[in-house]
């Protein structure tokens, strides 16, 4: 029989350990995932079908008003496919990913406070809060990458293999959000502020990420910064699967893992050290 | 080996006085007031496997940081925590219950939680229904679920959890009575499983139901471990509650002499002399004090006391109107008093006083610790004395 139990000396916990503990608990996050996902739509009509309904109501009012009323190329001129790729299928792919980083990491910031009550009461790491709206996240953001297809399908009337690429695309999106939540969470222990400074930064990053332009439209140096923030990479992963991505898109990329590597082990060592006194000051 | 194994524990929490506003710390001047308070300091203890174990303190004692440290929710800030086996705690049960799911929905996350996996909670699915006798509301979101029913599910999924440690936290008083006996019930069955219980709780009479051993912390230290009769006692003492309604004692508090008498036992023993922690309603009890003489004592008596465990005075008695033969010095004798014990089902406390002399002028010479027993009573006889009514009904003469 495995070794159930723990040793506590100190305040902290190797990392080694703590990856174990997390391992062991993964029963625990899909569980508490899909309890978040399903509690979410019960009592409601529509069940389920909101989770498709929401962003297929915002897909078709991107389709309807980029096609028939918004004539908006100019934000793809400089893109090489440009002249095939509809831009509300372009919106669309970045904002797939957008979604899911912008709903999902403010909750995931900010999550092991707000679950303090259970917290205080059972342990599991303490990772695991921010990991399960990362988690429960996966659904919808699967749902959106459908209806991209469905989109792509609809306006462009051709989709290739390269549609494949929103399967790294999803999965860059949520390992950046998983970094990110790993290591807010435990910095706003420690620092309340980081709530509010996570939704100042958000509101700048949704016009400073390439969502409603490409990174080639945005003017010289410019330019170099719009395609280091976090989410570009995998935005310019998911355009890649429409045709539309920038041509400097495997630097981008490169970014992107950056920051998933970067804020994934500064995460994993704020949560080691922390990991079983975060209730100390809750 | 032990499950539980403490050695040298301390918890210190920082607390900070000012807010942490951004322009106090670029004032370098300013230096940020915080305070340390060491909720734990140099906590030993080993618990082995079977054992069930009572955390007794005073508020603030530390009591709640030893069992987040148990349940391995914070660590300690000094020493080493080591606990071998699967912990369930029973604190606030039915935390991470989510409102708008069903119960049975509930039963598979809670359990989840607890770290069974999904086939051990689909075998052991019904049995936690039944003892939760929720059969009928499974399907029923819990927040229909009156506060009753929300706490026996949680209960259930805890205790049917097979877990290797039971934390028990202020839980025992939940549902109605038929359910608080099969918890009880249950939770023997757990422990003669083998597993281990510790139970933190202000009532004594819980304490005193599951506990073989007690430990009493006072001020983040350990202030007694041992039996449990004796851990209740010394929390008393702690309480800082002094006996002062016997009016012998209260005739002669100017006058005491403790070095005439060495106490060596205080108990309350059965017909063979053997300890009672229990007892039934009429049992014939007998308080026995064993002391040895330092000096000759002429005109020894006892005074003795019985209170409910709310302190209220239920007995006073005195034999210093025909007082013992005298004692000399050296001699070692057993003082008994025996007494029917007539009570109702519930925790008291006997605590008697050895004094030479007369009412009026006497000398207070030992006075023994409160010791606890408890009275299991007849059916439902309430009260504070069970006078044995015997009920009859015939013709009118």
């Amino acid at each position: 029989m495995a070794e159930i139990g723990f040793e506590l000396r100190g305040p902290g916990t190797p990392v080694g350990t703590l990856l174990l503990e997390l391992w062991r608990a993964r029963d625990v996050l899909w569980a508490l995932a899909r309890k978040d996902f399903y509690a979410r739509y019960r009592r409601t009509m529509l069940g389920l079908l909101w989770a498709v309904g929401l962003p297929l109501v915002q897909a078709v009012v991107l389709a309807v008003v980029f096609t028939h009323i918004v004539r908006f190329a100019s934000a793809l001129r400089h893109s090489p496919q440009g002249e095939h790729v509809k831009y509300a299928v372009f919106l669309y792919a970045a904002i797939a990913a957008w979604s899911y980083f912008s709903t999902t990491m403010p909750t995931a910031a900010t999550a092991i406070v707000d679950n303090g009550a259970l917290a205080r009461k059972i342990y599991f790491p303490r990772a695991i809060f921010p990991l399960l709206g990362v988690a429960s996240g996966i659904y919808p953001l699967a749902i959106s990458a459908g209806i991209l297809l469905l989109l792509t399908v609809a306006l462009q009337h051709s989709v290739s293999i390269d549609f494949l690429w929103v399967v790294p695309g999803c999965a860059l999106t949520v390992a950046i959000t998983a970094g990110f939540g790993l290591m807010l969470s435990a910095l706003h222990v420690y620092f309340r502020d980081v709530r509010f400074i996570v939704q100042a930064v958000m509101s700048v990053l949704f016009y400073l990420s390439p969502i409603i332009y490409a990174v080639e439209s945005a003017p010289g140096a410019l330019r170099h910064v719009v395609g280091a923030t976090p989410m570009a990479g995998p935005i310019e992963l998911m355009r890649l699967a429409i045709g539309g991505a920038d041509s400097n898109w495997p630097a981008i990329v490169a970014g992107g893992v950056g920051w998933f590597v970067a804020t994934t082990a500064i995460g994993l060592w704020l949560q080691s050290r922390h990991d079983r006194v975060f209730v100390d000051l809750m | 080996m032990s499950v539980i194994s403490l050695s040298g524990v301390g918890k210190r929490y920082v607390k900070y006085d000012d807010r942490p506003l951004l322009v106090n710390h670029l004032k370098f001047w300013h230096r940020t007031s915080r305070s340390d308070l060491w909720a734990l300091r140099n906590v030993e203890f080993d618990i082995e496997p079977g054992e069930s174990v009572g955390i007794l303190g005073r508020n603030g004692a530390g009591k709640s940081t030893l069992l987040q440290l148990l349940a391995g929710v914070t660590a300690p800030t000094e020493g080493v925590v080591r606990v071998r086996g699967r912990v369930a705690p029973l604190l606030s049960v039915g935390v991470g219950f989510h409102p708008e799911l069903t119960g049975r929905e509930n039963v598979y996350v809670n359990g989840t939680v607890l770290g069974l996996e999904k086939g051990t909670i689909d075998r052991r699915f019904d049995a936690i229904v039944e003892f939760a006798e929720l059969e009928k509301f499974i399907d029923t979101p819990v927040k229909f679920y009156s506060s009753g029913m929300f706490v026996r599910l949680g209960f259930a999924v805890a205790v049917e959890a097979d877990p290797d440690i039971l934390l028990v936290d202020e839980v025992l008083a939940v549902g109605d009575f038929a359910f608080q006996m099969r918890s009880f019930e249950r939770m023997k069955e757990i422990r003669a499983n083998g597993a281990t219980l510790v139970t933190v709780s202000h009532n004594l009479n819980a304490i005193r139901g599951y506990c073989d051993r007690t430990v009493v912390l006072h001020e983040g230290g350990t202030a007694f471990d041992g039996p449990t009769f004796e851990g209740i006692s010394r929390y008393y003492q702690l309480m800082g509650q002094a006996e002062s309604d016997d009016p012998v004692e209260a005739q002669a508090q100017v006058r005491e002499d403790r070095e005439a008498l060495e106490l060596l036992a205080f108990d309350l023993v059965d017909e063979d002399g053997q300890p009672l922690g229990h007892v039934r309603t009429g049992d014939k009890a007998a308080l026995r004090i064993e002391a040895r003489a330092r000096r000759d004592i002429p005109t020894p008596f006892v005074s003795l006391m019985i209170s409910t465990e709310k302190r209220i005075v239920i007995y006073n008695d005195t034999n210093c109107e025909t007082p013992f033969p005298p004692i000399r010095a050296g001699e070692r004798v057993a003082m008994q008093v025996r007494l029917p014990l007539h009570l109702v089902t519930g925790g008291y406390f006997a605590s008697a006083t050895v004094n030479d002399g007369t009412l009026t002028d006497h000398v207070l010479i030992a006075r023994t610790e409160p010791v606890s027993f408890y009275v299991t009573g007849r059916g439902l006889v309430s009260g504070v004395v069970d006078l044995g009514g015997e009920f009859s009904l015939g013709p009118v003469d």
